[in-house]
């Protein structure tokens, strides 16, 4: 990522450069004994936070508006924050107060283009968030996501479903689990090799989860099974959705030699998440012995 | 006379026996290939060379890199299906070419060294089925868990293809508790057992392989054996050392004994365990908690029979020792297993 900022990374060593200049050009060393450990110390610590956040920035965003003002917000207050430092060791003449004025005024402006930033931030977050509808509801953890299908994972499902099970029990509404497993997925990784078993699943998350309303979410609860989540649904909305899905998936199949899927739906009753997901590994297996997609009602 | 056993430096590992599968299932995951390599002493040119060679270390490398990199709990069983239907492995096709379990599992164990060489085993007979012990015959780091799964992902795979079905097979775990393997691996899982165990009903073990074929069967056995001449058969210091002083029971081998039956002299001993970091006293310990478990699981012996059978001077040592590896005390233990 630091790549695309190569003339950034630039701009802000030939600014502080430029500072170091000024200063040693306008000022006199100090002497050691009046060095002021505590006021180094101090100084020294918030010069080295903000240079991290400016390392953050570059390092973890993409080129874009948004990037442009943290970036500058940062710089003016490593700058401000530098010049700070430097005159624990530099003495300038009481009558030159360009030094001064530089070092207290980027500071403030600095911050307020920051902040300006953050807001942007937030507003991209927003819409990075209406982009993640039906991978992601309520929580966020980078790490529970699975890295080949960038679907959540099995303990993101638990934590998800016992959340909405205590929220629809007490608002006394319908959920619905649907769960979807790849018939034979171990004997089409055996004939085409476990490359082209990748490749179809993370085909297969892609169709899944853009597939799904705004308010479901999909996770991937074992190698070749997915559970989806549907809150607030009917089991007859979840028929219909179960149906579709595998409409879709047909769609899929058909383009290439790829292994079915069952698709088998559930009402949750139960009151915690695990056995829910017992009941629904349940489910799928009686929906596979029948070898029909089929309504399982509760037991 | 032992079998010669291999260095902690010596390149006993095929690259194309997992490494590049490894790696190409940690690429399509998103990780990235040189940081997987750092650390390692292999290069990206050799990945291809069909007689390349990687240590042992590095493997273990390569794991801890994949591990840091990825949070995917599957990798270990995905990497023992790729190696069960890997077409460059003729270990792994010849098994299925075995007529039964019996036979895949001794074509295995035998030719341990080319693909395990982390693991021996012991067999014991229980009621119903077989229980195969799984010891570590190296130092492994903290890499036991993945590749106890990934040979387990094996075995049950190969079961699975020829025998339909794995329903019966239970497994048996050091580690406590984790939801991954009953959902990978299918099988009844239980946690914190004694010792790592894999335990095959009576039945499987001479029902006929759906693929058997006698002739395939040796022809990929004879290659198997020219490629012993690549990656000669050879064991692991550490379990060469347990089976010395398993044998010599109940006397106890000195380090200087052990060291002059190996043709080593005590100092280099000293400093190649170390390599796998462990010790010989440690080593020793471990030999006679598992002959004492064994013991106890067997029949009825008294404190002090145990005690002369493991060379302990008197039955306190004894039970001092058994408490420290276990817990409880000799009695309460054998209740466990004999409740009449």
């Amino acid at each position: 990522m630091w790549r695309q900022h190569r003339y950034k990374i630039l701009l802000s060593l030939i600014l502080l450069v430029c500072g170091l200049l000024l200063a040693i050009n306008t000022g006199a060393a100090k002497h050691s004994s009046e060095f002021d450990a505590l006021d180094i110390l101090g100084e020294g610590t918030t010069l080295l936070v903000a240079c991290g956040w400016l390392g953050l920035i570059i390092s973890s965003r993409p080129a874009g508006r948004v990037t442009e003002w943290l970036y500058y917000g940062s710089l003016l207050l490593v700058f401000s924050y530098f010049l700070d430092l430097l005159d624990e060791f530099i003495r300038y003449q009481e009558q030159v107060r360009l030094m001064s004025w530089l070092e207290s005024l980027p500071a403030p402006v600095g911050m307020l283009v920051l902040t300006y930033g953050l807001v942007g931030w937030h507003r991209e977050q927003r819409a990075i968030n209406r982009q993640l509808r039906g991978r992601e509801l309520f929580l966020r953890d980078h790490q529970l996501i699975d890295p080949l299908t960038q679907l959540y994972g099995a303990d993101y499902l638990h934590a998800v479903l016992q959340r909405e099970i205590e929220l629809h029990l007490s608002q006394h509404r319908t959920l619905c689990l649907l769960v979807l497993d790849i018939d034979d997925f171990a004997g089409f990784n055996r004939r085409h090799g476990i490359a082209a078993g990748d490749t179809y699943l993370s085909r297969l998350s892609e169709l899944l989860s853009s597939q799904l309303r705004h308010s479901d979410v999909i996770c991937r609860y074992a190698g070749d099974r997915f559970v989806a989540v549907l809150p607030n649904t009917t089991p007859g909305q979840a028929q219909i959705m179960a149906q579709h899905l595998r409409q879709q998936i047909t769609q899929l199949v058909s383009a290439e030699e790829a292994p079915q899927l069952t698709v088998a739906g559930m009402t949750v009753q139960q009151r915690s998440a695990q056995t829910a997901l017992q009941q629904a590994d349940i489910a799928i297996k009686q929906a596979k012995a029948g070898n029909v997609l089929k309504w399982q009602p509760e037991l | 006379m032992s079998p010669r056993h291999f260095g902690y430096q010596d390149k006993i590992l095929l690259l194309q026996h997992g490494c590049t599968d490894l790696l190409a299932l940690a690429q399509r995951r998103g990780a990235e290939l040189h940081k997987l390599l750092s650390g390692t002493g292999i290069f990206e040119q050799d990945l291809h060379k069909p007689l390349g060679r990687l240590h042992f270390s590095d493997w273990l490398t390569l794991l801890k890199n994949c591990q840091q990199q990825l949070n995917s709990p599957e990798l270990a069983y995905l990497l023992g299906n790729a190696l069960l239907n890997s077409r460059y492995i003729s270990l792994c096709q010849s098994l299925h070419y075995a007529q039964n379990l019996s036979q895949a599992l001794s074509q295995l164990y035998y030719f341990r060294h080319q693909l395990f060489p982390c693991f021996y085993v012991r067999l014991y007979r229980q009621q119903h089925c077989i229980a195969i012990e799984f010891k570590p015959a190296l130092g492994l780091a903290n890499q036991h868990g993945f590749m106890f799964s990934l040979l387990c992902s094996l075995i049950l795979g190969l079961i699975k293809q020829q025998l339909g079905s794995v329903s019966g097979i239970s497994l048996q775990l050091q580690h406590a508790e984790s939801a991954q393997q009953q959902q990978f691996l299918g099988v009844a899982v239980s946690f914190n057992q004694a010792a790592d165990c894999l335990c095959i009903p009576l039945s499987f073990w001479r029902q006929p392989f759906v693929d058997a074929n006698a002739v395939q069967f040796s022809a990929k056995t004879r290659s198997c054996r020219q490629l012993n001449r690549v990656l000669c058969k050879q064991r692991a210091l550490p379990e060469i050392l347990c089976r010395l002083q398993r044998r010599a029971l109940p006397q106890l081998l000195s380090q200087d004994q052990v060291a002059a039956m190996l043709g080593l002299s005590s100092s280099s001993l000293k400093r190649q365990l170390s390599q796998h970091r462990t010790h010989f006293a440690a080593l020793l310990d471990g030999v006679r908690r598992d002959a004492a478990r064994q013991l106890l699981q067997q029949g009825h012996y008294s404190n002090r029979q145990l005690a002369s059978r493991l060379g302990y001077s008197d039955e306190h040592n004894f039970r001092r020792a058994f408490k420290r590896w276990t817990g409880v005390i000799p009695s309460s233990f054998k209740g466990l297993f004999n409740p009449h």
